[in-house]
């Protein structure tokens, strides 16, 4: 019970002089050891399996990372990688920013309602969902069907096995991600700030572009980072939905790890490569983007 | 939620529990005959019919699942379960990479494995054990599929099968017509592994005879550069697939007219989806499963005695019984009615393949099939 025992932010310091550490922060202690045990120690796994653990004897520690990058195919999957999950949140920005503009202009019950409709999709699986594409995209599914039984078509328009076909299954599982940190900003810029900048002669659209946008900003790159981050480890999708030249870096790993002769090496100098360069990633946008707008509350008064 | 939460808790005990002692519960100890002898010379001729009693003792079987492995447990746990009293706790998602984890953190569960033509060679020995073959009939099995670690449980083909609505009457002769898409156009559907059998329908259908296809045969080392300019003939028209179940869904549904796949996939898409499917056998390639023992397991006699006993020739055609996958025993007899739809039973033309080459070879051939596939 003790430390469950309130204590207000609010009045800035505690009762007591001691240590400065909210009590509060020790119930975040099973999750720090949860991440501990089940994400940083598998992690460090990893990096010393990609350093240590080879096909064939050899004294050079980063043989992996030669092999790696020496096979073209490599390369290719990786920069397809990055180059899907930049048009997958293309995607989800085009989709999701009139989404939660809509969202914070309408009633909060429509409000409530459009959050039910972009989180409900969350609670099926993301295998079911993509399976569910490919039952619309595929020659013999639901579009094509419908297009050649109605005679607009003659063959078959190929969707599935297609870039189109793995964006749209991306983006369909991963726009909730850009919705909520948008929304999340948008529901903090005073109404007022528009109002006032109608009363001072901007038409409608010029107020839009120059005040509101530029304030929900933020939450447009806090969303966009989160979904591009997320798609860059994508695998299911692009294996169900993509042709050979949609292929993920994400799929090279889980053939290394499972298959022919369980290269566990080269697999893990893939995904420290991937972990690399999203890390980088995130350090450079870190300088853009606060964390609050990411996972930030509906907190109004901060 | 309080009750519905502690019923499902309930509900999931009691599976936990049946499953455990499935099999093992209906046979009484005591009315167990005691023939067994206890030498060593007899108990290898014996194991067949009464292997040695396991009572209260546990072999942890790991497959991959479905109707698959519902047929090995009918045909082979159930019965041996009533044999010996032995319990067999089942998993079902066999994989090369799970037996590497439990070997190498020391904590090993699977006593048997089925695994595929990919793994259980010399490259895989840290993994498993040697089998026994004081107790193990390697006379009787067929030729080139009992090894050092591992030993066939059943066969299967990699077969040509095709859409009748699709192929509009034509039928496909063999892996040549595979790739000729001006005489049966459509789609062609193929296994998603470069140790799958594309490298080498690639060179069947540009030419190699199917019978320099076996072990340490004319075929091997693949000429991988003949076989992707084969497939780059028809590489728009592949679909890959990645599971059995996959390329039973694309056969069965027409959207590929062809495809390669295992002839289990192809019976179930005829038989069970009753889908136009149909199986063209020439030039198939025979190929098996295999019984491996993870190294390290506790039970590696009771897993030996379970292998020997269910590759000998009066139990190994039991599964042939509930799906279409022949024996291992060369002396085995399935049904009757079951021995058309066996691949052993339709192999006058068939390929094998040189799964020791494959294996040895194995970053080559994945790093080929990658390249040749994203280019």
């Amino acid at each position: 019970m003790l430390l469950l025992r309130p204590f207000s932010p609010r009045s800035g310091r505690r009762p007591h002089v001691g240590l400065s550490i909210n009590r509060w922060a020790l119930l975040a202690l099973p999750a720090i050891g949860y991440l501990l045990v089940f994400f940083l120690v598998p992690l460090i796994v990893v990096s010393l399996r990609s350093v240590t653990e080879f096909p064939r004897p050899t004294t050079d520690s980063l043989s992996n990372y030669a092999r790696f990058f020496a096979a073209e195919a490599n390369l290719r999957v990786l920069a397809n990688t990055f180059w899907v999950a930049a048009i997958s949140t293309i995607a989800c920005l085009a989709i999701g920013y009139p989404y939660a503009y809509l969202m914070n202009i309408v009633r909060p019950r429509i409000a409530g309602l459009l959050l039910i409709a972009v989180l409900v999709p969350f609670w099926s699986s993301l295998l079911v969902r993509t399976y569910a594409w490919q039952v619309i995209l595929r020659d013999t599914g639901i579009v094509n069907s419908f297009l050649l039984d109605t005679g607009v078509i003659d063959e078959p328009i190929p969707l599935i096995r297609t870039t189109l076909g793995v964006i749209l299954g991306m983006s369909q599982i991963l726009l909730p991600f850009m919705v909520l940190p948008i929304y999340t900003v948008m529901r903090r810029i005073d109404p007022e700030y528009t109002k006032a900048a109608a009363n001072l002669g901007a038409p409608p659209l010029s107020a839009f572009l120059r005040v509101f946008l530029p304030l929900s900003l933020p939450g447009v790159l806090a969303g966009a980072l989160l979904v591009f981050v997320l798609a860059l480890g994508f695998y299911i999708t692009p294996a169900l939905l993509g042709g050979p030249k949609d292929t993920m870096i994400s799929q090279f790993i889980a053939n290394a790890v499972q298959r022919g002769n369980l290269d566990w090496g080269i697999g893990s100098a893939m995904a420290v490569v991937l972990m690399g360069l999203t890390l980088a990633i995130l350090f450079v946008a870190s300088r853009f983007v606060r964390p609050q707008d990411v996972f930030g509350s509906l907190d109004e008064g901060s | 939620m309080g009750p519905a939460l502690r019923l499902s808790m309930v509900g999931a005990a009691a599976a936990i529990f049946v499953a455990a002692c499935g099999g093992g519960a209906s046979t009484a100890p005591s009315e167990e005959p005691s023939l067994a002898p206890s030498g060593e010379p007899s108990a290898a001729a014996d194991i067949c019919t009464s292997p040695p009693t396991a009572d209260g003792k546990t072999l942890t079987f790991a497959s991959y699942g479905g109707a698959y492995q519902e047929a090995q447990r009918k045909g082979w746990l159930e019965p041996y379960a009533a044999l010996t009293g032995i319990t067999f706790q089942e998993s079902e998602d066999s994989s090369n990479a799970t037996i590497k984890s439990q070997v190498e953190t020391g904590a090993v569960e699977w006593d048997v494995v089925d695994v595929g033509n990919d793994f259980g060679l010399d490259a895989n020995a840290a993994l498993l054990e040697p089998l026994d073959y004081t107790k193990i009939h390697k006379d009787e099995i067929l030729d080139g599929f009992a090894g050092t670690y591992r030993v066939a449980d059943i066969t299967y083909g990699v077969v040509l099968a095709y859409n009748t609505d699709k192929t509009a009457g034509a039928v496909p002769a063999g892996w040549a017509d595979y790739f000729d898409t001006a005489k049966i156009p459509g789609k062609r559907g193929v296994y998603d592994y470069s140790a799958g059998g594309i490298f080498e329908i690639a060179l069947m259908a540009d030419g190699v005879a199917p019978a320099d296809f076996r072990p340490g045969g004319p075929a091997y080392p693949l000429d991988l550069d003949r076989a992707t300019a084969k497939l780059d003939t028809i590489k728009s028209d592949l679909v890959f697939w990645g599971s059995g179940a996959e390329s039973q869904d694309l056969i069965g549904k027409g959207e590929v007219t062809m495809s390669l796949m295992w002839n289990g996939r192809a019976y179930s898409a005829k038989h069970i989806d009753n889908k136009p499917v149909e199986i063209q056998w020439n030039q198939q390639i025979v190929t098996a499963d295999y019984f491996v023992v993870p190294k390290g397991t506790p039970n590696k006699d009771l897993a030996m005695d379970f292998i020997a006993w269910a590759t000998c020739a009066q139990n190994n055609a039991a599964p042939s019984n509930y799906i279409p996958y022949g024996p291992t025993n060369k002396n085995a007899q399935p049904a009757a009615d079951k021995v058309p739809d066996l691949s052993v039973s339709n192999a006058a033309t068939a390929a094998y393949f040189d799964d020791a080459w494959i294996v040895d070879n194995a970053t080559m051939l994945e790093d080929a099939y990658q390249a040749w596939k994203t280019r």
